[in-house]
């Protein structure tokens, strides 16, 4: 079959929602980067002032403008992968004669150290021992233990939809669509104690009320798949190997809130999962479960799936929905807020996946069953990616309010043989570290919160006693100095400096060290415009905090 | 225009306090537009009040009760009951290490003020946060391009704090989406579509990206050429004689020299706005091309020559007569020059209509 012509293209996708990054994808998968032609294709197509176009596509990592782009290696450098031989790999690529280059984490912190070839993932240390495969599956569960969203996700078949179905799947959408009314339905999960899985810990329930309450539509469901965290990998798994799971979930907060249309915003570090997601919203559909006319009802719901193409700060939800709208994606100013101005300005749920494939198992079960899944006064689980120097790394859902010590020693092996824990990560790496005593803490965000950090999406990567802090603070920030938006001047401004610190310039006495990047955390802290900014000074304040003698080796050293 | 102080739906003033004092506002103000209607000078660096708020400097960051961080009062709606503090200790010592943050990313933190209308906005806030401490040295941001040749706009983007008000101002004001924001981050540059130069872009060099550049990254090359002319600068408030939309501008000169145009930003006509003509073409006023007298075609070799107004006025009238007596008064149609004056587009139609009686007159501007 010959190619599509650039008009073919075009008129494939003028027409439908979000169109601008399925467009761009078909061009840059035609012809293995974004020419000139192309985007003055696009631009014309979806009337887009060239400049703007030309600009937001630069925005993105994984749109290539040189010819022959998509089909160079990119290999991960984030924290974990850097430890685990990118070097090494990245050489053996060389010598192998391809041309590879670095991009941040992909998501496989679990398995490293991933490569992106054209459109397919492989992992491995070497050119010759790349291979790809499905994502891992959690670990089993410990006896006693009760999970939510990962109860059915190690059986087999539970992919698809008759496998699914034959465990109970969909029961919780059939039971609120005939059963329920809306409002019952938010009541609900309101009641679970059920919050935003993503990082930032919304009431769930208080999101969709607002949504279903505001004025105005059609209104929107999107499904937070940007899961862009470095040392977050857990909604791969979710998606991958339970996509009906999320799927039910979002046609749960459609029937909740009145939505009409949603989008799985889905990065593009997970080209397999686009497959399973697309193959698994056709069988939904096919069953009556998506589309019009559910279960024989008036309620319909069209669901979409639409890729990222490479860029951390679209997993902020206001980002995400420039970026869904095809605008350059700088986050919003907030208020408004999504749920009264979100996709196209108009009521919007965002929710991340995990809370989604959360809420089909709260409606069968119920509120109650939910709530009492955490340990003392905590309300429900928390599915944590974990990696690095620890013995069984991969994704835990655990009782909100576990003690760590609990999660890294019992459920993960504790770290390698001979060696200790030195520091771990929160949030990825949003939290910063915690180190020493501070390792006490439970997993849920009074107690995490207290000491500095924040629990967030859920991603804890050690670091043991071999490792250099001021190396892998400097390597995180890298990540956050490469992936701060451009917007605000504290974040643009500051994760460079802090950069340029962790490597060796700046000041050459440490009190002069420490005072600049004192006042750079701060100032990030209290006045970036949203989380990169306000997160990343995390890394260098716990540094000072835990690692005086490491700061000062560093600075004097020079 | 919002109405400063007008009640709400219901009749009652909207409240809120403001560094302790109780102030009213209209619905929809943001903090920002009730604190400085409250003469209160809160710093920015990518405001300017014809641009939607964008809240990329964050100097402009306020305290309000219940909010766990400052909050960005250019893009926060002013709501009932707010209780706001805007200049306290801590927001001053915010305030000051970002001013102390945005001069390390500049090669100059000074420039001449040709540059154009706002190009002093930084250097102004460097000096009231006492912010040229050199700290936080590192890497400049920004790509100057000296390879664009065009005669009007300087790029020099290694004094670029990448406010985007240059982009904001071309999308919103002017409407040519000539210019955007590529890659991300502390790699974030001004471009054109490609990178290309302006010449080969959609700009219409209306030059409004120079006049709202807060620290001469961009800079107005007519006005700079004219740097070292000696003499102080005066303005004068004008109204361009280009076309007859009325743009207000003030005229820049040193002497008898006319160094720069600057736009009326409180224009009624044009709140800031030029095109290429109003900003830029100003060199043919002491051009020496310029005609200084009239002049008049002989009849014999067919070439011009210089003429007495007397001379040339009897000329075009007896030619005017000419046309009427052989034609009729309709062979004759009066166009009024959208750059004439008012005073002198009324004598042209009183000398078209009763003068040679017809109606046939019309004015450039229309059409």
């Amino acid at each position: 079959m010959p190619d599509p012509t650039n008009a073919e293209l075009v008129a494939r996708w003028k027409d439908e929602p979000a169109p601008l990054l399925p467009l761009l994808h078909d061009f840059h998968e035609r012809d293995g980067h974004l020419s000139e032609e192309a985007l003055r294709a696009v631009s014309k197509g979806l009337r887009i002032p060239i400049a703007d176009l030309f600009g937001t596509v630069t925005f993105y990592h994984h749109f290539s403008r040189d010819a022959g782009g998509l089909d160079r290696p990119r290999v991960c450098n984030g924290p974990v992968c850097t430890m685990r031989g990118t070097e090494v790999l990245i050489a053996s690529l060389r010598a192998a004669g391809h041309d590879p280059h670095v991009m941040p984490c992909p998501g496989r912190c679990d398995q490293p150290v991933p490569v992106i070839h054209g459109g397919t993932v492989l992992t491995g240390r070497t050119a010759s021992t790349l291979v790809s495969g499905p994502s891992p599956l959690p670990p089993p569960a410990p006896a006693g233990v009760e999970e939510c969203v990962f109860a059915g996700i190690r059986n087999p078949g539970r992919a698809t939809l008759a496998g699914y179905r034959s465990e109970g799947g969909y029961e919780g959408l059939i039971r609120a669509v005939t059963a329920m009314s809306p409002g019952e339905v938010i009541d609900l999960i309101d009641a679970s104690g059920l919050a935003g899985r993503g990082g930032a810990g919304f009431p769930t329930g208080r999101k969709w009320r607002a949504v279903a309450d505001a004025p105005g539509g059609p209104k929107t469901i999107v499904c937070n798949a940007d899961e862009g965290e470095p040392g977050c990998f857990k909604d791969r798994v979710l998606m991958d190997h339970d996509p009906h799971g999320t799927i039910e979930g979002m046609a749960l907060a459609a029937y909740a809130t009145g939505a009409v249309r949603g989008f799985i915003y889905l990065r593009y570090e997970y080209p397999e999962t686009f497959d399973i997601l697309e193959g698994a919203i056709a069988e939904a559909e096919a069953a009556g479960l998506l589309g019009d006319g559910i279960l024989g009802t008036d309620f319909a719901f069209d669901l979409m799936v639409r890729r990222g193409a490479g860029a951390y700060i679209c997993g902020e939800e206001t980002s995400l929905l420039n970026s869904l709208e095809g605008t350059h994606p700088f986050p919003r100013n907030r208020p408004p807020f999504p749920v009264t101005h979100g996709y196209e300005n108009l009521p919007t749920v965002v929710n991340n996946v995990e809370t989604l494939a959360s809420a089909p198992p709260i409606v069968v079960h119920g509120a109650d069953w939910y709530r009492a899944l955490g340990l003392g006064d905590h309300a429900g689980t928390k599915v944590i990616s974990l990696s690095g120097d620890i013995a069984r790394p991969g994704n835990y859902e655990v009782p909100i309010g576990l003690p760590l010590r609990d999660l890294l020693h019992v459920l993960a092996g504790g770290p390698l043989p001979g060696r200790t824990i030195q520091a771990v990560t929160m949030a990825g790496l949003s939290g910063g570290f915690l180190a020493g005593a501070d390792l006490d803490v439970t997993l849920d965000e009074p107690s995490i919160r207290s000491k500095g950090s924040f629990l967030g999406a859920g991603g804890i990567m050690v670091f043991d006693d071999s490792r250099d802090m001021i190396r892998v603070t400097r390597e995180s920030m890298e990540f956050f100095a490469e992936e701060s938006c451009g917007k605000c001047f504290p974040c643009r401004i500051g994760t460079q400096r802090l950069v340029e610190r962790l490597e060796g310039d700046g000041p050459r006495s440490v009190d002069a060290w420490v005072d600049e990047v004192t006042d750079l955390n701060e100032v990030m802290k209290k006045t970036s415009a949203c989380g990169l900014g306000q997160a990343a000074p995390l890394l260098t304040e716990s540094l000072i905090r835990y690692f005086p003698d490491r700061v000062r080796r560093h600075v004097e050293k020079g | 225009m919002k109405q400063n102080g007008s009640p709400s739906k219901n009749g009652t003033a909207l409240t809120l306090t403001l560094d302790g004092e109780r102030v009213t506002f209209s619905r929809g103000e943001t903090l920002y537009e009730v604190a400085e209607r409250h003469g209160r000078e809160i710093p920015t660096l990518c405001y300017d009040p014809r641009l939607e708020p964008f809240g990329g400097c964050r100097l402009c960051v306020v305290e309000l009760e219940g909010a766990r961080n400052p909050v960005a009062s250019c893009t926060m709606e002013a709501q009932p009951g707010m209780r706001v503090r805007t200049r306290t200790a801590a927001l001053e010592v915010q305030r000051r290490i970002l001013m102390e943050m945005v001069a390390s990313e500049n090669r100059d933190t000074d420039v001449d003020p040709m540059h154009g209308y706002a190009s002093q906005e930084m250097a102004e806030l460097l000096d009231r946060y006492d912010a040229r401490t050199g700290r936080f040295e590192g890497a400049l941001s920004g790509t100057s391009r000296p390879d664009d040749d065009n005669p009007f706009i300087k790029r020099d983007y290694e004094n670029c704090i990448s406010c985007y008000r240059c982009v904001r101002v071309c999308a919103e004001q002017e409407g040519d989406y000539a210019i955007s924001v590529m890659n991300r981050g502390f790699h974030t540059q001004i471009t054109t579509e490609f990178g290309g130069s302006l010449k080969d872009s959609a700009c219409t060099f209306c030059g409004q990206c120079i006049q709202t550049c807060p620290t001469g990254a961009l800079g107005d090359l007519k006005a700079l050429a004219n740097k070292d002319v000696p003499g102080e600068t005066e303005t004068t408030r004008t109204i361009c004689p280009y076309c007859g939309v009325g743009c207000s501008v003030d005229i820049m000169t040193r002497g008898e020299k006319i160094v720069g145009i600057l736009p009326g930003m409180d224009g009624p006509a044009n709140e800031g706005s030029l095109c290429v003509k109003g900003q830029f073409a100003f060199d043919f006023v002491g051009h020496p091309d310029r005609l200084s007298t009239p002049f008049v075609r002989d009849e014999a070799s067919g070439e011009l020559r210089p003429a007495s107004w007397d001379e040339a006025l009897d000329f075009a009238a007896g030619k005017l007569r000419k046309v009427v007596k052989d034609y009729g008064r309709r062979a004759v149609y009066g166009i009024a020059s959208g750059r004439a004056p008012h005073e002198a587009a009324y004598m042209m139609q009183r000398f078209i209509r009763a003068g040679l009686g017809t109606n046939h007159i019309d004015n450039c501007s229309r059409a």
